[in-house]
């Protein structure tokens, strides 16, 4: 069995874009090589930032022979009535080039058919890989391609060297304009020297060597392995970091790791300041104490095994301190004045071109924030929750979120905390963009989650109002994510407001921003709104998706009641006597769907298990009314389930459709007395259950 | 290294690669990048080869001179190598050896990042060098400027003067390098930036910006509508527009609506300036030659 090797050497490929072209690389060479009759064939992808790499093994020298089955034309024309091949059939035989003798006869849905069996020749493996590696490394997909020198060619980043070998020989190709060789370099700093490979099996080994590791997996090794020890040097751990590692893995051809130093000064900045310049800003790992503070050290990840002269640790300590520096004088110039004091500035910054600033975002969010104060009965006053609602968006004007965005709200949390703003003002403005969509803690304080769902209400409305709506994998604004996270906030807070008037009250002040027409925005916003509180219940609270069809149809727009009624089904429904409801209802509602109600009246009863419907569903309609009042949805329920038994006997004695016209109207308006009290809790035609249609 | 010995070294080595040594623009610009010395080079077909120091003011990012990392004007030396050479990051990483900078003891890296230029229609793709953790070059293949897209691709290299220095001179502040001749950076400059400061933060007169950007740009179209278009003229009022624009957006007296007009005025001269170029190199028959003559393209 022979090995082939496949190295594209380029310029540096960005980390994101390096996973899935391995992943590609790897499954376009399988599909490539199934279609031409390998079985069994190993392949393995590699890559570092300057080299793409397919490793296969596992491969004959040639392609297995195959044999095909051509159909020819029909037996009976084949054949004269002498039993001799007509021209038909030596048509076929020249066409499939075997002998006529040789022609077989096969049996199909539409008669009996000539049939010829060829042999296919295999060809030289090496030469079949020539043909189609060019084809696959020219689809491959790159998250932003370009072009370079005379413009003629689209890749990720320019290609400077092909390898292609079968075992110990070139597999001469063409790609990009480069012909394929075997010689390759090592390292940028180590072994920058060209080198003759001399085999696939020996290629990780030899570019190993010239301090290269082309798997991944070992580079992440070993970087684990080295923050490990250097941690544990100065008595430290690594802060986990699993994203920041898996871009560094992908960044470098040898990974090196240099611990430098701090300034303990510039750890009297906001924890998150550090971190975010250490972090997002030079991509160095951190460490911390053993109680979880952060240690004046610092860990960047190099590319390549050791630092000479001191001069790269010297430097990165250079570039840290520069960079905390100048963050310590934002925060310093940010702290002259108060927070507060910035807010006319919103007026400056857009929120979007047809909505205006984000003075007037705050502006609505604050009314919203207002009407929930209202709605959900709270004490707080109408101008603070308006205050508020400006001030968490203050530090948008702040040098300090001017040069780190990602340190919106946080550093609002710091200043005004600085300011001597009350905890629960400060930990608003902290915690107002949280959570993001489901994930996470909801802000702590009712202001946090007051302006947190305010906020995300308005972005929905208001730009649904300007036609900002989301489609399929768009969602520019992540819409979808605020209106998660509007959902969540509302529903763990326990609010019990009406959701849907939330809705409309934001629809009508940003109709009132925006123009556009009322009810079509709300009716969008409110189909959009709903489907996030389905996915809160499924996706979050694991609802059967037809148990939150179900609770849903009966009604969605307070959530508390919602989320209680979904929880209270699920745990009933699994019972036969809710299957048996989930099936009556269904009858329930076909025979009653589109007709009259004509109510109930007792002395038109011919049967008595119409009376003792009756009689049990008048007591369902005390019980729901007690059991709701104390909020004991399991005990409604559970009311629900007892009439079971006796719905399925009155559909056994009872014809509904009775002859006469005032029974059959009595019989409708007693099936829908019962269908409107089980609709406080839930549809239950919508679940989907064994033995009934769907 | 002082600073005015980085820059020479700098320049003697991409003249000795084959570029023309030019002169910064004599007009106020945000970047080298508006220099019709790539500009207007990196379009059409003609190779060419060009190296300049561009002092690049954004009044936006003045800081009274008090911040010692952050300048209203600063200094980039810009090089454009047309067609971008197969061995563009080998000229690179050898041009660092005439700072001193020996590649072999210290820790490179090319990393992703992209430019745009919304008021020049231009983007590229490309990295940004860093040098032991420190940005020192931006790195660039510019794929279209003035909405065109470009063949051959230009190699655009920008080195930031002041943050190098500080760099290799190990300052806490850019007003302590030395930039030489005995003086410091601070001596040369730091009274212009307090200057510059005061006058974009507080006493520039919008009204008057306002005016001159209407009167640059129709004087831009002016130029343009000209028989023959006047490419530098018109290219000269288009950068003046820019800089008014960058004066009244430092002064806070831009608008969040009016912003993306704005820029999207400025961007319509600047496509139209780069639309006319390359009509007058073709009507002059390319006299720089055509890298692309008998190349097939995809």
């Amino acid at each position: 069995m022979s090995d082939f090797l496949l190295e594209v050497r380029t310029e540096e490929i960005p980390a994101n874009a390096l996973p899935s072209a391995r992943r590609q690389l790897r499954e376009a060479l399988n599909r490539a090589l199934v279609e031409e009759g390998f079985e069994g064939a190993d392949v393995h992808t590699f890559s570092t930032n300057r080299r793409l790499v397919a490793l296969v093994s596992g491969l004959p020298g040639r392609q297995p022979d195959r044999t095909e089955v051509l159909t020819g034309p029909p037996a009976r024309v084949a054949f004269d009535a002498d039993g001799a091949p007509t021209k038909a059939a030596e048509g076929f035989a020249r066409k499939a080039g075997v002998p006529v003798e040789q022609l077989e006869r096969v049996e199909t849905p539409k008669g009996e058919y000539l049939s010829a069996t060829i042999r296919l020749e295999g060809r030289p493996t090496a030469e079949i890989l020539a043909g189609r590696i060019p084809g696959i490394i020219g689809a491959l997909h790159f998250p932003k391609m370009m072009r370079w020198g005379l413009g003629t060619h689209v890749f990720v980043r320019p290609v400077h060297g092909v390898v292609a070998m079968f075992d110990g020989d070139v597999v001469p190709m063409e790609l990009l304009d480069i012909r394929s060789g075997s010689r390759t370099v090592g390292h940028r700093v180590h072994a920058p020297e060209a080198f003759e490979l001399t085999h696939p099996s020996a290629y990780a080994s030899e570019l190993e060597e010239r301090r290269v590791f082309i798997d991944p997996a070992q580079r992440r090794r070993r970087l684990e392995k080295l923050a490990a020890e250097l941690a544990s040097q100065v008595r430290c751990h690594v802060h986990p970091d699993e994203a920041l590692v898996a871009e560094h893995v992908e960044l470098v051809e040898f990974p090196g790791l240099i611990r430098g130093q701090i300034d303990p000064a510039h750890l009297e900045l906001p924890r998150e300041v550090v971190i975010t310049t250490l972090r997002h800003h030079q991509k160095c790992l951190i460490l911390e104490r053993e109680d979880g503070e952060l240690a004046p050290y610092f860990l960047a990840v190099v590319d390549r095994a050791d630092d000479p002269e001191g001069l790269i640790r010297q430097g990165n300590e250079w570039v840290i301190g520069a960079r905390l520096s100048d963050a310590a004088f934002f925060f310093k110039e940010d702290r002259t004045h108060r927070l507060e004091d910035l807010v006319p500035q919103l007026e400056r910054l857009e929120f979007h071109r047809k909505l205006g600033s984000l003075a007037a975002k705050a502006e609505r969010a604050g009314l919203l924030a207002r009407w929930l104060v209202e709605a959900a009965g709270m004490t707080i006053t109408a101008g603070e929750v308006e205050r508020v609602a400006r001030l968490v968006k203050a530090d948008l004007v702040t040098h300090m979120v001017g040069e780190f965005p990602e340190l919106q709200g946080i550093m609002g949390g710091h200043y005004l905390r600085l300011d001597g703003e009350p905890e629960e003002v400060w930990t608003a403005a902290r915690d107002h963009y949280l959570p993001q969509g489901f994930e996470g803690e909801i802000p702590a304080s009712d202001l946090g989650r007051l302006v947190g769902a305010a906020d995300r209400m308005d972005s929905v409305a208001s730009l649904f109002a300007v036609g900002e709506v989301p489609t399929g994998s768009k969602d520019p604004f992540g819409l979808r994510r605020a209106a998660q996270g509007l959902v969540r906030i509302v529903a763990g807070a326990g609010w019990t407001v009406d959701l849907a008037a939330f809705v409309r009250r934001a629809c009508e002040l940003a109709v009132e921003t925006a123009g556009g027409d009322l009810d079509v925005v709300s009716s969008q916003v409110m189909t959009f709104v709903t489907d996030r509180v389905r996915r809160y219940l499924v996706d979050l609270a694991g609802m059967a998706p037809d148990t939150a069809d179900a609770v849903m149809h009966a009604a969605w727009s307070s959530l508390p009641a919602l989320e209680a009624r979904a929880r209270a089904l699920e745990a009933v429904r699994g019972e036969p006597e809710f299957r048996a409801l989930a099936l009556a209802f269904k009858r329930v509602r076909n025979i009653t769907e589109g007709q009259p109600d004509a109510g109930v009246d007792p002395a038109l009863f011919a049967e008595p298990a119409e009376r003792e419907l009756y009689e049990a569903a008048l007591a369902f309609q005390g019980e729901l009314e007690m059991s709701l009042a104390a909020h004991r949805v399991d005990e409604a329920f559970a009311g629900m389930g007892k009439l079971a038994g006796i719905l399925d006997q009155f559909f056994i004695d009872v014809l509904v459709m009775a002859e006469d016209e005032r029974v059959r109207a009595n019989r409708i308006g007693l099936l829908k007395m019962l269908g409107r009290d089980f609709l406080t809790l839930a549809d239950l035609s919508r679940l989907q259950v064994e033995g009934g249609e769907s | 290294m002082d600073l005015q010995s980085l820059i020479l070294a700098l320049q003697q080595y991409w003249g000795a690669a084959g570029c023309v040594i030019q002169k910064p623009y004599d007009l106020e610009v945000g970047a080298g990048t508006m220099h019709p010395e790539t500009f207007l080079r990196v379009l059409g077909p003609e190779p060419y080869r060009v190296a300049y120091v561009q002092p690049s003011r954004r009044p936006a990012d003045a800081r009274y001179g008090e911040n010692p990392f952050r300048l209203g004007k600063h200094l980039q030396l810009q090089v454009i190598l047309k067609p971008s050479p197969d061995d563009v990051q080998e000229l690179y990483l050898r041009s660092l050896h005439a700072l001193g900078i020996d590649p072999a003891v210290h820790d490179i890296r090319f990393e992703e990042d992209n430019w745009e230029s919304p008021t020049l229609g231009a983007w590229g793709v490309g990295w940004q060098v860093l040098l032991d953790g420190m940005e020192i070059t931006q790195f660039t293949y510019f794929q279209q400027a003035g909405g065109i897209e470009l063949a051959p691709i230009s190699a655009e290299l920008t080195y930031g003067l002041e943050r190098i220095a500080m760099f290799l001179q190990r300052r806490d502040s850019i007003y302590d390098v030395v930039w030489g001749g005995g003086r410091r950076y601070g001596d040369v400059r730091l009274k212009e930036e307090w200057e510059s400061s005061v006058y974009g933060f507080e006493v520039a007169d919008v009204g008057m910006l306002r005016r001159h950007f209407e009167d640059w740009e129709r004087e831009a179209a002016r130029c343009l509508d000209h028989d023959p278009p006047l490419v530098i003229p018109a290219l000269e009022a288009t950068l003046k527009t820019s800089h008014l624009f960058n004066l009244m957006d430092a002064r806070g007296a831009v608008s969040v609506t009016e912003r993306v007009g704005l820029i999207g005025r400025i961007r319509r001269n600047a496509v139209r300036v780069a639309k006319a170029y390359v009509a007058q190199r073709e009507a002059m028959e390319h006299p720089l030659g055509n890298a692309l003559e008998g190349v097939a393209h995809v």
